[in-house]
């Protein structure tokens, strides 16, 4: 595209970016944007933080809901970023991503 | 120091003993009992961070981040009532918390889930209508000049981290198949707009990310296609254009009457 | 200190009717579109203010929609309004928001605190009987029904804990503070079984010497078994159950006396398909209906 830009070619790309928008949702990238997210189609997603219950933990062990005072200084994360700590490598740079729609 | 302000202060400290002048209908020690409120009041405050906070829980683990989630919330309590927003705070804390060191996109990932928390809550706004933009494009000598009303849930988010690429990862059916394809040291840059309710993130390149920025600042169209372009040679304004389009992200045109010559 | 002697004219306008008579549950997102699908028959909705204290999004979405075809009682859960300091004035001005956008039926709060020192504890906490914080407490609620132009309900607390410093009892306090203040009584009556049992009370005299007469809804929950440093049972008021047998029986007893109220069905943790608590709700119902020839005849 030209980088002198005349109201013309504004109104064109306006115009372009309106039948895309129109056009279905395609897996490809648009404006050099690809849609990460999947979000589920069903409920609602997010909770309601405030309420006025007692969490049933309770001081009793063994229920989930305990608060266990592990000494946080001295933890490692043990969780899915054990599958990308091994991605250092330089031949996983400017691989090229594409992000499948997940089905809800 | 007052009866309540020691009873606040032993429910955030760690092993402090029960506040004093609690007492027991059967004369049992009453520590048992504080701790019950003790417990309500991490585990409820550590919860509602679990709840906005899902994939960096996912990516530490549930212990960790519970032991995380504590030393955060005891530093930094909410202000405010109003939980749906706790969580400021929690990425800058992850950045400086050692343990976490070995993921340094973990904190980015913190950010970009505050961000989707207040754009699934942020005020609601119409898009504008193909009839508003049919207005806009009849006066077309002075789109140039139009400056754009952004979504209120629209957030641009940019990493040095592909944290775009592992928050999708965590929504696949196989997070480990997913995760492997996903280099974490790539740079990348979130774009956070809510459409029919639900919170959506692209991933947006160097170009788009100047224009959407500078519309937001309120830069006019034109000199926004041209910071764009400055960024990306490839940087395409109708594709950028139908993103926001598509989105629902543009709410209001605004095309100053011709008082420049 | 009695409110209403000059009640602001529009507030007194819109003031809204009351809640029926009937059950209810309390509203959960995971429940949003399962209600307005299905449009259940139930006396109404009850939403935590602090829930919906947002811009906008989805719980207003839902909340609009499901507020137009059912009656709604908007409940607090952050006002502290046993609390030290000054309330939040801040917080007033949301909730006097909420309250204008919704123009519910019911509104109420907590005889707790859990706001000290500008942290919020996010916990319904004790605070001890005694004449300061009886009259902390009174201007906090004459303050709260000042600024919301409206009488508000203030529930019985569940507890774990009691302070040496008391010189009355919790109902004795309670009488108080309605008696003062004018404000009704939400009588929670799992409350009630929780702290009975926690404090070696028997729950039917404490409800006999509650302000009954105020009593404008009723709350019923389950709870969890816990025992103290001495073996005792210590319940803990979870919201994570069904509503225990012996609080359905001290509900039918609280209600020989009070006459048939309003009944929420709390429910906040383990929160199941929406038709499980409406089972809950109908078996409310039920007890309700049964009284409701004794109330009408009383009345005619």
């Amino acid at each position: 595209m030209n980088k002198t830009l005349s109201a013309a070619s504004l109104a064109i790309a306006f115009g372009a970016a309106m039948s895309m928008a129109a056009a279905p949702i395609h897996a490809a990238s648009h404006g050099g944007a690809m849609k990460a997210e999947t979000e589920k189609c069903y409920g609602v997603a997010m909770k309601g933080k405030n309420d006025c219950k007692a969490g049933a933990g309770t001081t009793c062990a063994g229920t989930s809901k305990m608060d266990h005072q592990g000494n946080a200084w001295s933890m490692v994360p043990k969780g899915t970023c054990e599958k990308t700590m091994s991605k250092t490598s330089p031949t996983g740079n400017g691989q090229l991503m594409e992000f499948k729609e997940k089905k809800a | 120091m007052s009866g309540l302000a020691a009873f606040a202060e032993a429910l955030l400290a760690d092993d402090a003993p029960c506040p004093p002048g609690l007492v027991t209908w059967n004369g049992s020690a009453p520590d048992k009992r504080f701790a019950v409120y003790r417990n309500n009041v991490i585990v409820g405050l550590v919860d509602a961070l679990a709840d906005s906070f899902p994939v960096t829980r996912a990516l530490v683990g549930e212990e960790f981040f519970h032991a995380m989630a504590r030393e955060f919330l005891r530093r930094s309590p909410p202000r405010s009532p109003v939980l749906a927003l706790y969580g400021e705070g929690f990425a800058e804390f992850i950045a400086g918390f050692p343990p976490a060191a070995a993921l340094p996109y973990l904190a980015d990932m913190a950010r970009l889930e505050l961000r989707r928390v207040q754009a699934w809550h942020a005020a609601d706004a119409d898009a504008i209508t193909p009839a508003d933009i049919a207005a806009v494009l009849a006066d077309a000598e002075n789109l140039p000049a139009a400056r754009f009303t952004l979504h209120p849930a629209l957030f641009l988010l940019v990493s040095a981290h592909a944290v775009v690429s592992l928050w999708a990862a965590h929504q696949a059916e196989s997070v480990a198949a997913a995760l492997a394809a996903v280099n974490p040291a790539q740079a990348e840059t979130a774009l956070l707009c809510r459409r029919d309710l639900e919170v959506e993130i692209y991933r947006i390149e160097a170009g788009t990310t100047a224009f959407i920025g500078r519309l937001q600042q309120g830069q006019a169209f034109g000199m926004a296609v041209e910071q764009a372009l400055q960024a990306d040679d490839d940087f395409d304004p109708a594709a950028a254009l139908a993103l926001l389009l598509r989105a629902g992200a543009i709410t209001h045109i605004t095309i100053p009457r011709r008082s420049d010559p | 200190m009695i409110l209403g002697s000059t009640p602001n004219r529009r507030a007194a306008a819109a003031r809204p009717r009351s809640l029926p008579a009937r059950a209810g549950i309390g509203l959960k997102p995971e429940h949003f579109r399962d209600i307005l699908d299905t449009a259940p028959d139930l006396g109404f909705f009850e939403i935590h203010a602090e829930n919906y204290m947002v811009d906008g999004g989805a719980f207003h979405h839902y909340l609009t929609r499901i507020r137009e075809r059912y009656a709604l009682s908007i409940h607090g859960v952050g006002l502290s309004i046993g609390g030290e300091g000054p309330l939040d004035e801040a917080h007033l001005d949301r909730l006097a928001t909420l309250l204008g956008r919704y123009q519910p039926e019911s509104f109420s709060e907590h005889l707790a605190w859990s706001s000290h020192g500008g942290a919020f504890l996010n916990d319904l906490l004790p605070a001890p009987y005694d004449a300061a914080t009886l009259a902390r407490v009174c201007e906090h609620i004459d303050r709260v029904q000042e600024r919301l132009g409206r009488r508000m309900l203030l529930e019985n607390p569940a507890t774990y804990v009691e302070f040496a410093a008391s010189t009355m009892a919790e109902a004795e306090f309670i009488t108080q503070v309605v008696r003062r203040s004018g404000c009704g009584l939400l009588l929670d009556v799992n409350n009630v079984h929780v702290s009975c049992t926690n404090h070696g009370r028997d729950a039917r005299d404490y409800i006999d010497a509650l302000p009954l007469y105020a009593v404008g809804q009723v709350h019923l929950a389950g709870f969890a078994e816990d025992t103290d440093a001495a073996g005792a049972p210590l319940l803990i008021d979870s919201h994570g159950a069904p509503v225990a047998e012996a609080v359905w029986a001290l509900y039918c007893d609280a209600l020989d006396r009070v006459g048939p109220m309003p009944t929420l069905i709390e429910r906040d943790n383990d929160i199941p398909a929406l038709p499980v608590l409406l089972a809950e709700a109908r078996h409310a119902d039920r007890i309700l209906e049964r009284l409701l020839p004794i109330a009408r005849g009383a009345a005619a």
